[in-house]
């Protein structure tokens, strides 16, 4: 993650009334907070994350205001004096009076500072606004066209203007306050647009059904139940030796799926999210955010070309960040110039890390990773410009992985001609050739090695059938891998867990009640069971299977005014199931515990339901 | 120095393919009774054990010899192990054995060939890698625990990544450890100089440091996690004098408030800190990046205070929060009398129409019996056929089909017996770095402003109208649609802000 704000990165700026508005920040530009006023882009654009700014008046002789950080100690001013205010009068005597109806959950402070005690007072009498506040519409619209004070000025001038203010409580009035001052004061914060803040932003102020309503709390879930990890030192294969010439081409088909040797540290996704679970486990295996250069240095090595026209300049440093209109010519020609000044590698050359992967399987042609643009990565571009996602992050269709003869990207040879010949070529039509070898070699790689399975982890947030998912990404798994499935509901994972619940898994091991297809079958052979309608998986598969769900309450934190907040996003919940990928032994496996039936009839009914129906619960095991 | 620099990888970071010698493993009984085991490779009788060491649960035993060398995730039949001959020493009731949790036996074994086991007729258990999740439900308790609903949130919101360095004060039972030395792995240090992911935690109590030492040592986390042994409030956070650069901050102490102040980026305001104030001040937090924070504290008062004390310190963006995890069990309900006898069943009606059916054949029952005793007969007549259930042990439905017990009855979710309903509240904020009016000045010269030639973000309806002339030059028809389009959302818009 950059330390600064980047030109053409993705920003967060949060606004005084809670809204959150995500921009790309292209230097040069205004960046406009609506009723807040606006600001230069140039403004933000290599400064620090997480500042408080406030706008200022513009200055005599400039077209466009500055900003100006503000300290903690201003933010917090009211609390400070309020928390002073009670360390003063030790004695809460008058407590008893105040009655804290605070029904929207808001933070709210104390307004004046140098009146020392508050006169508190119930608010009972019920204080229509409009009716008493004196200031007209007109004269509040021409202060706000003045604009001066940040905002400040309005803010007090309305206090003032309030008749019933010595009416109010303390609460009432510090809410009064907040109101007011969440209306026009002119503040914001610049965030970095990372996996937690996206996905705080599309639950609660864009569309959370396309984030599968997936919270915080499921995410770390996900990741930590799916042990998702940084998966060690990127490892590539050779290439083919140099001078390899066209008789050797066929050998090298088969060497590609040779060379398969699946490694440690890759992890399959099935993301229904548009992307966003890939993000957050891109996250957690440290290929999501490219590597942040130095400014000092990218400053001494750029400072020549400062003079020089400042879009180009732009457009030039950070290709992959131009996705704006405007920068994507220059930017499609610098990636193709880079290539070529490149040795050029061989076309089979599989550019793949083989570990430290995800691999993602998807249901449409295409994969829809859309919220990967925010960080700089855009799965569609052929010729991607640097960013750690490109030798790391693998896709495939379930038709590639189910019947990859059928896929004309994988089944298709590509085309073949003799050095000439090639020499002979059009330029783009050489290309072309290239392009079509290339992208042949990487479909033959992603495949070939996403079949030979052998997956650290599964991780699972999709609208599709969990059951069916996992017929087909079970056997893929290395043995002792975790699995953690996603559902923004409960049912679809409750269908999962029975699946391996243990009269299932006693039903399948006893040679009366299993399938009769299943009877002889070796263990590896059982790990491909197609399902029926008893069995939809192979139960001895998965070991542990449980569900979980978490909920973080958030709390408002004041002196002497701590408590939850009283709403909070409703919708759905999300919950997990988590599991580990088993190796069961071959044969028959006898269960032990002892079965003590006069133990059995003292309980009650719910705990010899529980006995019966529990995975593995602790009286007895069942196999 | 190449022996030096192969160091093997955690197995808690990279478990490899299989089983092997003197690594950890985690031996799962069932879903909650985990026990990690030290894999070692035998070679001769151990205590006692011609099979050399074994793991003795209650649903067997299992020698070291048939859990090494076996890809994970496999499943281990019990052996058949002589527990009765061995020395009489530690004799203890084997049906308690079980309720020991298992027992592992590591002393050094006497020098003569290994006993082949021979497997048992029943009992299993299956073999797990070890991860920060399976550990935290297996290991030895300490202190409080912080289990894996709070750290995987904790980590997420403190940014913990690969490459983060992370302060962790105090290390506790070392579940948070683990978890948070797996989030920041990207690769051990080559040298003492390379800058990789780092935790750095603190713990001050001394027997539980070494405790810890050992373990972060036999899990071969040494390099990745640095243990210091310290008072954190007296004597702060860095590391032999050297600022641990940290971005991500823990803090599971009994009163944060005391270590805040040795988390500031320039010296505090205090008299505690103005004394030594002719050295210069070395903050441990990393000058270049904002620092996370989250601190776990279970009181409320705790979280005042610390709240406060962080305001002062100039931290943003407080906010604090409790987690409640669920865990969830699923059921088969199966009520109804169609149901054959058998365990867990609720014989009671499914329905009102079952009852009712059930009603009507007692009342046919009890008249057939009176007719019979007033006609005199005492005999046992097709009742007593009617009486025997459809059957106990067969299982096997009406029509003798054979019953599916395991497809049979509603399925249903309950919580577990018992909830943990309050762990400890959780305090996050935000430091953000310092930037002195220098950098700003650098940076502005940098990026000079005045010469902007758009507008983005949210447009208000004169800036709209100016940008579509500029592009546009407000003639050709296709503006004028967007103008209106435009137009309209903004109307919209102002609406939705009135």
């Amino acid at each position: 993650m950059y330390s600064v704000v980047q030109p053409n990165g993705w920003v967060a700026l949060k606004l005084p009334s809670d809204t959150t508005k995500v921009l790309q920040v292209i230097p040069n530009t205004t960046i406009s907070l609506g009723k807040y006023g606006s600001f230069p882009s140039n403004l933000i654009i290599h400064r620090p994350y997480h500042l408080t700014y406030e706008l200022e008046d513009k200055r005599e002789g400039e077209s466009f205001c500055r900003i100006r950080v503000v300290p903690a100690s201003e933010l917090y001013a009211d609390i400070f004096a309020e928390e002073e205010t009670a360390a003063a009068c030790s004695t809460p005597a008058d407590d008893s009076d105040r009655i804290i109806s605070a029904t929207d959950g808001v933070e709210y402070s104390l307004v004046d500072p140098d009146s020392g005690t508050v006169v508190a007072r119930s608010n009972r009498e019920i204080i229509d606004d409009s009716a008493r506040q004196t200031l007209t519409m007109e004269e509040i619209e021409e202060l706000k066209r003045d604009g001066t004070g940040a905002g400040k000025e309005i803010i007090a001038k309305l206090l003032l203007s309030h008749t019933a203010l010595d009416q109010k409580t303390s609460f009432s009035l510090a809410k009064y306050k907040l109101l007011k001052t969440k209306k026009y004061i002119r503040r914001f914060q610049v965030l970095p647009l990372d996996v937690p803040l996206l996905g705080k932003y599309m639950l609660e102020e864009k569309d959370a059904s396309r984030v599968l309503d997936m919270r915080d709390e499921m995410i770390g879930l996900v990741g930590c139940w799916a042990n998702v990890h940084y998966g060690g030192e990127d490892v590539l294969l050779e290439g083919p030796a140099a001078g390899d010439d066209e008789a050797t081409e066929k050998e090298r088909f088969q060497q590609l799926k040779e060379e398969v040797k699946p490694m440690t540290g890759r992890w399959l996704v099935i993301d229904d999210t548009s992307g966003f679970l890939v993000a957050a486990m891109a996250e957690r295996m440290g290929i999501l955010y490219k590597e942040e250069k130095d400014v000092n240095d990218e400053e001494a090595s750029t400072d020549a070309k400062m003079d020089e026209k400042d879009d180009v300049h732009a457009a030039e440093e950070y290709p992959s960040e131009g996705t704006k209109a405007e920068n994507g010519e220059e930017m499609t020609k610098s990636a193709g110039e880079q290539v070529h000044h490149r040795p050029r590698s061989h076309d089979f050359q599989v550019p793949f890390s083989q570990t430290n992967t995800i691999t993602v399987l998807h249901a449409a042609n295409q994969p829809n990773l859309s919220f990967l643009t925010y960080y700089g990565f855009d799965i569609q571009n052929p010729n991607h410009p640097p960013h750690p996602l490109v030798n790391h992050l693998l896709t495939l269709t379930w038709l590639q992985l189910l019947h990859p003869e059928t896929d004309a990207s994988y089944s298709t040879l590509p085309p073949s001609v003799s050095a000439t010949q090639l020499a002979a070529m059009k330029p783009n039509r050489r290309g072309t050739y290239h392009r079509k070898r290339r992208r042949f070699a990487r479909t033959r790689h992603i495949v070939d090695s996403a079949r030979a399975g052998n997956f650290s982890g599964l991780a699972v947030a999709s609208t599709m059938d969990n059951i069916s998912i996992l017929q087909h990404a079970l056997p893929l798994l290395a043995g002792g891998a975790p699995i953690a499935v996603y559902s923004p509901t409960l049912e679809p994972l409750v269908e999962l867990a029975d699946c391996f619940s243990v009269p299932r898994r006693s039903a399948w091991m006893n040679p009366e009640t299993a399938p009769p297809e299943t009877v002889g079958k070796t263990a590896a052979e059982l790990e491909r069971w197609e399902g029926n309608d008893d069995f939809p998986l192979n139960p001895t598969l998965v070991l542990g299977a449980s569900i979980q769900t978490s909920r973080a309450r958030r709390w408002q934190v004041l002196p002497g005014r701590t408590h939850p907040t009283m709403t909070d996003r409703g919708g759905a919940e999300g919950y997990v199931l988590t599991g580990w990928r088993a190796r069961p032994a071959e044969g028959r496996v006898e269960a032990r515990g002892k079965h003590t039936a006069k133990r059995r009839k003292v309980e009650d009914r719910g705990a010899s339901e529980s006995a019966a129906a529990t995975p593995l619960s602790d009286g007895m095991q069942v196999s | 120095m190449a022996a030096d620099t192969i160091k093997r990888v955690s197995p808690f970071l990279d478990s490899g393919p299989h089983t092997t010698p003197g690594t950890l493993a985690i031996v799962a009984l069932s879903r909650d009774n985990l026990i990690p085991v030290y894999l070692q490779d035998s070679k001769g009788a151990h205590d006692g054990y011609a099979e050399g060491v074994v793991v003795n649960t209650r649903y067997g035993s299992f020698p070291h010899s048939t859990l090494l060398n076996v890809p994970w995730g496999s499943q281990i039949r019990a052996s058949n192990v002589d527990t009765g001959s061995r020395g009489r020493k530690r004799k203890r009731p084997e049906g308690d054995a079980g309720d020991a949790a298992g027992e592992v036996n590591r002393e050094d074994a006497a020098a003569n060939a290994v006993k082949q086991a021979a497997t048992a007729s029943s009992g299993f258990v299956h073999i797990l890698p070890p991860t920060p999740e399976l550990w935290t439900a297996s290991l030895p308790h300490r202190t409080q625990v912080v289990y894996t609903p709070d750290y995987s949130y904790v980590l997420h919101r403190i940014r913990a990544r690969p490459g983060t360095r992370i302060i962790e004060a105090g290390s506790g039972s070392g579940s948070f450890t683990h978890a948070s030395a797996r989030a920041v792995y990207n690769g051990y240090p080559r040298d003492g100089s390379e800058r990789k992911g780092k935790v750095f935690s603190f713990e001050y109590h001394e027997t539980r440091f070494e405790k810890m030492k050992n373990e972060i040592l036999g899990h071969g986390l040494d390099g990745l996690v640095q243990l210091t042994h310290r008072d954190v409030y007296k004597d702060g956070f860095l590391v032999d004098g050297e600022s641990p650069e940290a971005e991500s901050i823990f803090l599971d102490l009994p009163a944060p408030w005391q270590a805040l102040p040795h988390l500031s980026r320039s010296r505090p305001q205090t008299a505690e800190f103005a004394a030594d104030g002719e050295k210069p001040w070395v903050s441990p937090l990393n000058p270049k990046k904002s620092a996370y924070i989250c601190t776990f504290s279970p009181c409320i008062e705790q979280v005042t205070k610390t709240v406060s004390a962080m305001r002062r310190l100039g931290w943003v963006n407080i906010e604090m929060v409790e987690i409640a995890n669920r865990r969830l069990q699923v059921f088969r309900d199966r009520v109804g009398l169609h149901i054959p006898t058998e365990r867990g069943a609720n014989l009671t009606p499914a329905n009102v129409g079952e009852a009712v059916a059930r009603l009507a054949e007692i009342e046919e029952r009890f008249k057939e019996h009176s007719k019979a005793s007033r006609s005199g007969g005492n005999s046992s007549t097709p009742t007593a056929a009617m009486d025997v259930d459809t059957n106990g042990d067969v299982m096997a439905d009406a029509n003798g089909a054979p019953y599916k017990i395991w497809k049979e009855g509603r399925l249903i979710t309950k919580g577990e017996p018992e909830v943990k309903t309050h762990t400890s509240y959780l305090v996050f904020a935000v430091l953000p770095r310092e930037w002195s009016a220098e950098e700003e000045e650098a940076a502005f010269k940098r990026w000079p402003c005045g010469g902007e030639e758009k507008v983005i973000g949210s447009l208000n309806k004169q800036a709209r109208r100016e940008e579509k002339i500029r592009i546009h030059g407000g003639k050709n028809k296709d503006t004028k649609k967007k103008v209106e389009k435009d137009v309209e959302a903004e109307s919209k818009e102002a609406a939705a802000e009135a």
